[in-house]
């Protein structure tokens, strides 16, 4: 039996009818038709799902969407504004870290997750974050380095450029 | 993959979600972060028609330090808070390495404490999709009576790869354990059962609510470390918990537990009885992780080999051990 339910999805409000077996991404992608937000492994490894949630990094795809009633969800459409991308975006699109880009949103979304509570993550804390991610075309080096190039303070990051 | 169907309920209170479960039994199954549940449910491997979500319940949330100097954590508190909580680093080394060694920051983020002991058992044979699954016999999990891993088998061998439950039983912590108008406490250690499908002493109707955590006294130390083929996301191949206890005499309690190798923790008394007969000496530390090896009894070649889990537990009592020897030291100083 359908619940109406009241979502909060990059501060726009949502009533939609949901079966209680609908998780947050298939209402999501199927509902509210945000398909940024990728169906990867279905099981919680890939992390190809994530969205943030009250501030944290959570997996779409093993959270209930009657679970998310009251509570504020960001997806990837809502990092950046007003046709200007978020700095995480902007570095990965410098830096390269994609490939075929559907490992992106997911990074992207744990990067900023990890980013909005620790500003100055150290590598480890970075790898501790990604261990819940997969990039499948090529590796986590660039990843990397993208997030560390937004996470230097201002200057720091200026003498890595390319060029210099 | 979907997820089947299932009716949810979410109540507000602890006395409601009981009164539901009473009124369920078997045919319903408790949600707090839905991490192992709801993979097993798309999994069909789990086909419950009610779903309790516990996440609701404030006094299932919450970390408490009581006067007598027990730690209590609610069921529902995620991996992630207890990660980050500085009294648990403090107090319980052991239990905090456990937490934070758990799949990944996504998943410590939504998994509750008492899905994590409570997490279902593995088995390559049985943690499949339905399709896979249906090119065999029926297992003695799926309802026939046959076991894959172990041919010839009467019982189910699926492996428990909780990562808190050896921390928790070397730490001697309680689980508190409520149905309607009921409540147990049980000792980490007897809540565990050496079975595949049973595999805790929970009975349908009743719940996780809380778990117990005895005084940390500064006398003693304790350690964890897990083996995994990588460090993020894969569970256990094998873990040891550890933990021991010094008086002026010297060692005066010590307990070893081995995670991940059978259906149930192991606890291994025969070892750690020598360890408190010799004390933590570079010698005591090699003879103990031989004695280990024959303590563990019968084990099965599920994930790994045999040969494999025993020389893997022989390995890591003696860095277990090797660690609280340096940690006792220091603390001495």
């Amino acid at each position: 039996m359908k619940k109406i339910l009241s979502l909060t999805v990059n501060g726009d409000t949502y009533e939609v009818a949901v079966s209680p077996w609908k998780t947050l991404l298939d209402v999501l992608r199927d509902n509210l038709g945000l398909m940024g937000t990728k169906r990867g492994c279905s099981i919680g490894t890939c992390g190809v799902c994530t969205v943030i949630i009250d501030g944290k990094a959570i997996l779409s795809c093993l959270t209930l969407a009657l679970e998310c009633e009251g509570k504020a969800i960001t997806t990837i459409e809502g990092i950046s504004s007003e046709g200007s991308l978020h700095p995480v975006q902007k570095s990965f699109i410098e830096n390269g870290a994609i490939q075929c880009g559907y490992c992106s949103p997911g990074i992207i979304m744990t990067a900023k997750a990890l980013l909005d509570e620790n500003p100055h993550p150290s590598d480890d804390e970075i790898k501790e974050a990604l261990a819940g991610t997969f990039c499948r075309c090529t590796g986590h080096v660039k990843i990397m380095e993208a997030i560390k190039k937004v996470s230097q303070p201002a200057g720091e990051g200026a003498s890595h450029a390319p060029g210099k | 993959m979907r997820l089947p169907r299932f009716e949810f309920l979410k109540p507000a209170s602890l006395e409601e979600s009981l009164g539901l479960l009473e009124k369920s039994g078997r045919k319903a199954k408790v949600l707090a972060g839905g991490t192992d549940l709801l993979v097993n449910m798309k999994y069909g491997v789990l086909r419950p028609e009610t779903v309790v979500s516990i996440k609701a319940i404030p006094e299932l949330c919450s970390i408490s330090s009581e006067k007598d100097g027990q730690t209590i954590i609610g069921a529902s508190v995620t991996l992630s808070d207890l990660a980050g909580n500085s009294l648990i680093a403090e107090r319980f080394p052991a239990f905090q390495l456990a937490v934070r060694s758990v799949a990944s920051k996504h998943i410590r983020n939504m998994a509750s404490l008492g899905g994590n002991i409570c997490f279902d058992t593995r088995c390559w044979y049985y943690n499949q999709s339905k399709l896979w699954r249906d090119a065999r016999e029926l297992c003695h999990r799926t309802g026939g009576s046959v076991c894959h891993a172990i041919k010839g088998s009467k019982r189910c061998h699926a492996i428990n790869a909780s990562d808190t439950a050896p921390a928790l039983i070397a730490l001697d912590a309680k689980i508190a354990v409520m149905k309607k108008g009921q409540k147990r406490l049980i000792p980490a250690k007897e809540f565990y059962r050496d079975d595949g499908i049973r595999h805790t002493v929970l009975e349908p109707e009743e719940m996780v609510t809380s778990i117990q955590l005895p005084e940390g006294n500064g006398n003693s130390q304790s350690t964890f470390i897990k083996v995994s083929m990588r460090k993020g996301i894969d569970f256990a191949t094998g873990s040891i918990a550890a933990a021991a206890s010094v008086n002026g005499k010297g060692v005066a309690g010590v307990r070893l537990v081995v995670g991940s190798i059978a259906s149930a923790p192991v606890l291994l008394e025969k070892t750690a009885q020598l360890i408190i007969e010799s004390g933590l000496t570079e010698k005591s530390i090699e003879k103990a992780a031989e004695t280990a090896r024959s303590e563990l009894g019968t084990l099965t070649n599920l994930f790994t080999t045999a040969g494999y889990k025993r020389h893997l537990a022989e390995v890591l009592v003696k860095r277990a051990l090797s660690e609280l020897k340096e940690k006792i030291g220091r603390a001495r100083k």
